[in-house]
């Protein structure tokens, strides 16, 4: 590759990439990310359809909390099973809505800390509606944030609503 | 308390600029690709069948963790490692080795690694830090894919150490003890090159080296079959220009890293025959990067249909014809060195 036709001017993401220069020589230069320059619009895209399909079918009770977890987080059944400790027949089970009632709450703190959210989440999807066409990466531009802390308690977190004053 | 003398250096790739900068710490002057050479780092690999993978993938390097334990074998540069079970008892010996002034790279959970823009974060048990100090609750970070410093709350980190899973961390860490005054390069680079060469045209599985990239082509074409809607087929199909370009490869699927690590062999072994082929290599390069380009734009317009799915295929064929023509070439070469 050509140093000149390996740069692209994206900061929010650099990368090292590997060139050969002018003078013949090859070594790296800083540039941004291809990919992510042209096309990040389409990934949020493509996340936000994921979730919003995935909230309906919860919504209607088609699903569970951990296959919508599951499906966010790309793991499949045998990589949930390692992240959490509980077996894989169970996990199975765990994504079928009528098994879902009868999951134990040790289990399901387990499946909370592999999807990196408080247990409560399993429970409550919480919606802004004036955040909804916001990237969830822009906080910025988010008109009203949530921020969700953690207490001393594995099964309580609060959950503060607040304007955006930036 | 910040090592200060620690220099933080992006890298094209996480394990070979963490080993890179921990040996330049350490007073030895070695360049990422020559550290991913000499590593034999060069791979390729299509897993299809795992239980491990959510969706079938390819591999471009060797499993993480073997650029650092080939290098060991290979040259007298000694290495301290330890996996935990207690995460208390890791955290603890960091923060000791740390006040040490010792600088200590760790395998995690690249999830975790807050700093970085959440597009970017994946679950990959596959990541590489260097930890160069600590500043009351969060540790000091130098990441190859981040332009500076960073800093991550202890929790978090200990999240990522012991997160489980596939190839889980279990809170593995590494330092460098000891550094011989020399490399012996010459005699290094012609094994390491044999090496590479037989992980791509050897004799290996149909799903490894040149044959895997075959396998790879072949395979594609049954994506469609593989995915939940047409969002999901370009979500995998645009990873391919992911994969390629910007996981830490350095361009082209690690080709352009180690078609510099060609050219510097050339030089120390004053050998015109390698520097030709690091610049063959280079162009190997390019048709990778021209993959990951074509794969982007068609995954972006949904434009995934079997034509289109088939014209890939073809490409990523005409990689395999060109790579198993290079090594080829190469083993002649390096047995003539």
């Amino acid at each position: 590759m050509k140093e000149k036709d390996a740069y692209i001017d994206y900061e929010p993401q650099q990368l090292i990439m590997y060139v050969e220069n002018e003078d013949g020589t090859f070594g790296p230069i800083q540039t941004g990310s291809y990919i992510t320059k042209n096309y990040l619009d389409d990934f949020w895209e493509k996340m936000m359809n994921l979730r919003n399909s995935l909230l309906e079918k919860l919504k209607k009770n088609e699903i569970t909390p951990v296959y919508f977890y599951k499906l966010i987080h790309d793991f499949n059944d045998v990589e949930l099973s390692r992240r959490t400790g509980i077996s894989v027949f169970k996990v199975k089970q765990h994504q079928r809505v009528k098994s879902f009632r009868k999951a134990k709450l040790s289990d399901l703190y387990k499946y909370a800390y592999a999807f990196d959210i408080p247990v409560s989440n399993l429970f409550q999807a919480i919606v802004v509606e004036d955040n909804e066409n916001k990237a969830e990466s822009d906080k910025l531009k988010q008109p009203i944030l949530v921020k969700q802390t953690r207490t001393e308690n594995p099964f309580v977190v609060i959950t503060k609503i607040e304007l955006n004053k930036k | 308390m910040i090592i200060e003398s620690f220099k933080h250096n992006m890298a094209a790739h996480c394990e070979s600029g963490t080993l890179t900068a921990l040996l330049n710490y350490k007073g030895l002057k070695i360049t990422e690709p020559m550290i991913f050479g000499l590593g034999s780092a060069l791979y390729f690999g299509y897993l299809s069948r795992t239980p491990n993978l959510s969706f079938p993938m390819f591999i471009l390097r060797t499993k993480p963790g073997k650029i650092r334990k080939k290098i060991a074998k290979r040259t007298d540069i000694k290495f301290n490692t330890k996996q935990f079970k207690s995460q208390d008892e890791a955290e603890q010996e960091l923060d000791s080795l740390i006040a040490k002034n010792i600088p200590v790279a760790c395998k995690v959970d690249f999830y975790y690694m807050d700093y970085v823009p959440q597009w970017e974060r994946v679950h990959a048990n596959i990541h590489f830090i260097t930890i160069v100090g600590k500043e009351g609750d969060e540790y000091i970070v130098s990441d190859s894919y981040y332009p500076k410093l960073a800093r991550i709350h202890k929790d978090n980190l200990r999240k990522a150490r012991f997160a489980g899973g596939y190839l889980a961390p279990k809170g593995f860490r590494y330092y460098i003890e000891s550094v011989p005054e020399a490399v012996d390069y010459k005699k290094l680079i012609p094994v390491a090159i044999k090496n590479t060469v037989n992980n791509m045209v050897g004799i290996q599985p149909p799903f490894i080296g040149v044959r895997g990239i075959r396998t790879f082509a072949k395979k594609l074409q049954g994506w469609p079959k593989l995915t939940r809607d047409i969002d999901h087929l370009s979500h995998e199909v645009m990873k391919i220009n992911v994969f390629l370009e910007d996981q830490g490869t350095g361009g082209g699927g690690f080709r352009f890293l180690y078609a510099t690590f060609l050219r510097q062999a050339s030089e120390i072994l004053q050998s015109k025959e390698l520097e030709d082929m690091s610049k063959k290599m280079m162009e190997i390069g390019d048709g990778w990067r021209n993959i990951s380009y074509f794969a982007a734009k068609i995954g972006k317009n949904r434009d995934l249909g079997p034509e289109k799915l088939q014209e890939l295929g073809q490409m990523i064929n005409e990689r395999a014809d060109s790579e198993e023509a290079f090594y080829n070439e190469l083993k002649t070469v390096v047995s003539n060195i």
